[in-house]
């Protein structure tokens, strides 16, 4: 019975669900998905089935570079004081040091971040700026997130912190800091396990109804606008259509994922402790939703924002807040390097829930590209010629695991292209102006 | 009032100040107002106080507004500049659509006031149109057309019909509303560069109320009535003595003065005892309290906001302020010691919390606000390679004034230091939660200063130097004008904004006057032409 469903075949998935999103009538069944199995019980990884993720896990105001990088490069290389939380998983990641933002470094927190995760420069240099180009993971998202009821997923591990996930200039998508509101928006009412074939919900289609006329209305207005205005209202149509693609995906039955289920409910708030925020209870809470929203195929893109740039949080045991302490911490600095190798916790912390799910005769894990990163390395003197970054998994065995690759002031861009190319996207070169790149890191690339 | 009424209430006479006597009284008078030339306009998204505020008076106060909506976001500090630059991302149409059926359901199943007409049948195309068509058109701020109404009541009958239910059916006739661009945004375009009547009145409401037109305005608009200045005036006098202009006026300073900030404030209980959850929604409230008395009950000079002794105590302020709590339970007059520094708003936890690091004060933080943000001087970030570290305290070097010598003297940093840490050290009296000190490590803290060549002793003089200083009123003029027009000032409309200032300035400074002036002004309803 088990047989791979021929690439091109007139019912793909896509198809359908482009015909659903159309409003057209769709009689036949999706095939099952164990279809997509071959007969020894291997998966074609990356494929429609088990396909690519990618995700971004990201903390604010850097690291120490000193205490950071290893001496040995690549196969054999030790673990540094910061990089302590990955023994075990040494295997599961690699560090790539070495990497400069090529811009001037004229905006202390958003030269690196804009430089790094987008290949621009910022809007302006005030507080209230703006990525001019979309953030690497809508980059992603654009390309593989079109098939899933989620094209991403933004989240952060406290109520304070926006990230930075942008689809465009002035156009940034919102971050969920709650366990539980994300819990309930990806595993709530419209959720639907594997091999659960109930009745489609009459309300589905309504509600595209309504969509469609509110779809109408802002395609007039547009219309009346001025050449700014038409941007935005672009991206709120763009908005439209992709809650009524979610909607008509909701109307099929869900993906027969052996990996899925319907995770715990997590607890409703984590009220601060002694004045300090629970960052690591909600990280570790969200992390594993995330992880099954992965699993569940629910989205393929995801980004956490542990912390945000220049976030002022306090840390347990911390004397002060967090980026007040990259400036005026004396000496070399013990506090920083404590809430540094904390933040590395929490990224490991990710890093095992996504090994913990089984895919296929692999792991989740080695079907994703996770990018940890930061906006600045040294965070007193915001410094971005040593940009912190660590890849885990081996997004489908495209990527190779448990390297240290020093890269001796190349371009920042390089990593973020070769994570592109990583995703089967076809992409000749990233980033502007002197942040333009058009190779990738080849000792990264299997 | 109408305008001209108001250029007599603005007749001043000129005062001899000691300069030369020229042996006549001049009365100053406000001049013609000068054209202004402003930007293209930008739809403006409702923000979120506006959306809830918008929701509640359409469909009945007694509803719970879903706080899960688009974030706002800030432009220079304003909410009112980032929702006409910022889109509407995938995530806050996901948001705005469920916040739609729960709004729309809550309304029509089981409301608590009675449809205007009894459904006869699961469709009722007349009845879903009797509902419908006075939604939609106090939600859009407009007269809805045939074709749009037919769509809405389209949409309802065919959910009637799916559902088997009438006002089932109805719910997404309203939820369509309520997604509709024409809901949330606010559409000010204009025709040959002016605001249209039911522009204007949209544009009106928003400012002084921060939500809907009422029907008197909404009326007023459709039928041409709102054309001349003293059609205009009519309806700002009655606005401004409406309860909803005290929601506006808060709006505004909440948005000014980011007081929005205070509900997420942080800081070290280890460090401030005081601290807790309460404290930033509490210090919200005593700087609105007194804003809102001395626009409203005292209409005094508002610039008396620096130096007023009045202010409004909860428990968990007063015990900041270590004084008596005026009330048993919530806010209460207070009349603060008349010999100590704090005095008005730069001796308020709204300023001095905010303005700080989670454990200790910070001079510069102080020092940029009051320059950014009550003098509207920008400052330059600092150089992103520089080590700004502070050195520890030590014997030599006690408090903060001694620490960030530095800072003031190394010709790098000083340029701009010097500007905002003086400040800052002026009110250092008050720690990082705004608890008064005299010491710090032990050592005396020396508060006094010198604001832009105004010698000050400690924070009230310098508050009195802010006060009087030749920007402040100038500023806070400015920053309205970016509120009200949703941009910010271009070169066309600098001298319209000088006049806006001597007004001000000839109104002794009457907040109210400010807000009528401005709001009956050709500048209040002139637009850029959309290329």
């Amino acid at each position: 019975m088990r047989r791979f469903w021929p690439k091109g075949a007139p019912l793909s998935r896509r198809a359908v669900l482009r015909g659903l999103a159309r409003g057209a009538v769709v009689t036949v069944a999706l095939p099952p998905l164990e279809a997509m199995f071959d007969g020894h019980g291997l998966v074609y990884a990356c494929d429609s089935v088990l396909p690519v993720r990618f995700g971004l896990f990201f903390w604010g105001n850097g690291n120490l570079p000193d205490r950071w990088t290893p001496t040995d490069e690549g196969e054999l290389w030790t673990l540094t004081e910061q990089l302590q939380p990955f023994d075990g998983l040494q295997h599961l990641i690699s560090v790539i040091t070495g990497l400069e933002v090529k811009f001037p470094n004229e905006s202390p927190h958003g030269t690196g971040l804009a430089g790094f995760l987008s290949g621009s420069p910022l809007s302006n240099l005030g507080d209230d700026s703006s990525f001019t180009a979309p953030s690497l993971d809508q980059i992603i998202a654009a390309e593989i997130g079109g098939e899933t009821v989620y094209r991403s997923l933004e989240t952060a591990a406290h109520s304070s912190t926006s990230g930075r996930s942008f689809n465009g200039e002035n156009s940034q998508n919102p971050v969920e800091a709650s366990p539980l509101a994300l819990y309930e928006r990806v595993f709530g009412e419209t959720f639907r396990e594997p091999g659960e074939t109930t009745e489609v919900d009459p309300t589905l289609g309504l509600r595209r109804s309504v969509l469609d006329g509110v779809m109408g209305d802002v395609d007039a207005l547009m219309a009346q606008v001025g050449a700014a205005d038409k941007a935005r209202l672009e991206q709120h149509f763009d908005g439209i259509r992709d809650l009524e693609m979610r909607l008509a995906r909701l109307e099929e039955d869900p993906p027969d994922l052996e990996s899925c289920s319907v995770p715990g409910t997590p607890a409703d708030s984590y009220p601060d402790q002694e004045g300090r925020p629970q960052l690591s209870a909600v990280s570790r809470a969200t992390c594993d939703l995330l992880a099954m929203a992965l699993a569940c195929d629910q989205t393929r893109v995801f980004s956490h924002w542990f912390t945000d740039p220049v976030n002022d949080l306090l840390f347990p045991d911390a004397t002060a807040g967090h980026h007040d302490l990259t400036h005026n911490e004396a000496g070399d600095q013990p506090e920083v390097n404590a809430i540094t190798v904390q933040v590395m916790e929490e990224f490991a912390y990710l890093v095992r829930a996504l090994d913990a799910v089984d895919e296929g005769d692999g792991t989740l894990l080695e079907n994703c590209a996770v990018l940890a990163t930061s906006e600045v390395s040294l965070g007193q003197t915001h410094a971005i010629d040593e940009m912190p970054a660590i890849v885990a998994g081996s997004a489908c065995g495209r990527l190779v695991q448990g390297l240290h690759i020093r890269q001796r002031r190349e371009n920042a861009t390089r990593l973020p292209l070769t994570l592109i190319r990583a995703m089967g996207i076809n992409q000749a070169s990233w980033g502007v102006d002197e942040a333009e790149e058009t190779q990738g890191i080849s000792e990264l690339e299997a | 009032m109408s305008p001209a009424a108001l250029l007599l209430a603005l007749l001043l006479t000129a005062c001899n100040d000691g300069g030369e006597d020229t042996g006549t009284t001049e009365p100053l008078v406000l001049g013609p107002e000068p054209a202004t030339s402003p930007q293209e306009p930008a739809l403006r998204r409702l923000t979120q106080a506006q959306y809830t505020r918008a929701v509640l008076d359409l469909l009945g106060d007694d509803l719970f507004v879903p706080t899960s909506l688009e974030p706002d976001s800030a432009q220079d500090g304003l909410h009112a500049l980032g929702a006409a630059t910022t889109a509407i991302s995938p995530r806050g149409v996901e948001q705005y659509e469920s916040a739609a059926f729960e709004l729309a359901t809550q309304a029509l199943i089981d409301p608590a006031e009675p449809l205007g007409c009894e459904p006869e049948g699961i469709v009722d195309d007349a009845c879903a149109e009797q509902v419908l068509a006075p939604l939609a058109r106090r939600a859009w701020r407009r007269p809805v057309t045939d074709a749009e109404l037919q769509s809405l009541v389209d949409v309802s009958a065919q959910a009637a019909t799916e559902l088997a239910d009438f006002h089932e059916g109805l719910v997404y006739g309203l939820a369509a509303v309520l997604q509709s661009p024409w809901f949330l945004y606010r559409v000010e375009l204009g025709v040959d560069g002016r605001l249209t009547d039911l522009e204007l009145a949209t544009r009106l409401s928003f400012f002084l109320w921060d939500t809907l037109p009422d029907e008197t305005l909404l009326a007023a608009a459709e039928a041409g009535e709102l054309s001349t200045p003293d059609q205009v005036a009519v309806h700002v006098d009655r606005m401004l003595a409406d309860d909803r202009a005290r929601a506006g006026v808060r709006n505004f300073f909440t948005e000014m003065l980011e007081l929005y900030e205070l509900d997420g404030l942080n800081k070290d209980s280890t460090v401030f005892p005081h601290m807790s959850p309460d404290v930033g929604p509490s210090a919200r409230e005593e700087t609105l309290l007194t804003i809102e008395d001395l626009v409203f009950t005292q209409d005094a000079d508002f610039r008396t906001l620096m130096t007023t002794r009045r202010t409004f105590l909860d428990r968990t302020l007063a015990t900041i302020y270590n004084v008596r709590a005026p009330e048993r339970d919530g806010f209460g007059l207070a009349e603060l010691d008349s010999g100590g520094p704090r005095r008005g708003y730069l001796g308020q936890v709204s300023f001095l919390a905010l303005q700080a690091h989670p454990v200790s004060s910070s001079a510069t933080r102080r020092g940029v606000f009051v320059r950014e943000v009550l003098l509207c001087q920008p400052m330059s970030p600092p150089p992103a390679d520089v080590d700004t570290s502070i050195p520890e305290p030590d014997a030599d070097s006690p408090t903060l004034r001694e620490r960030i010598a530095t800072h003031l003297e190394d010709p790098s940093c000083a340029g701009c230091h010097q500007l905002t840490d003086y400040i800052g050290l002026g009110l250092e009296q008050f720690d990082g939660l705004g608890l008064y000190r005299t010491t710090e490590n032990g050592a005396d803290i020396d508060p006094s200063g010198d604001l832009d060549g105004q010698a000050f002793a400690d924070a009230w003089g310098l508050g009195a130097a802010l006060r009087d200083h030749s920007a402040f009123a100038p500023c806070l003029v400015e920053t309205l004008w970016r509120y009200g027009a949703g941009h910010m000032l271009l070169g066309g409309e600098r001298e319209a904004l000088n006049w806006l200032v001597d007004g001000f300035e000839l109104s002794d400074f009457s907040f109210e006057t400010l807000l009528r002036t401005y709001a009956t002004s050709e500048a209040f309803r002139t637009v850029g032409m959309i290329e």
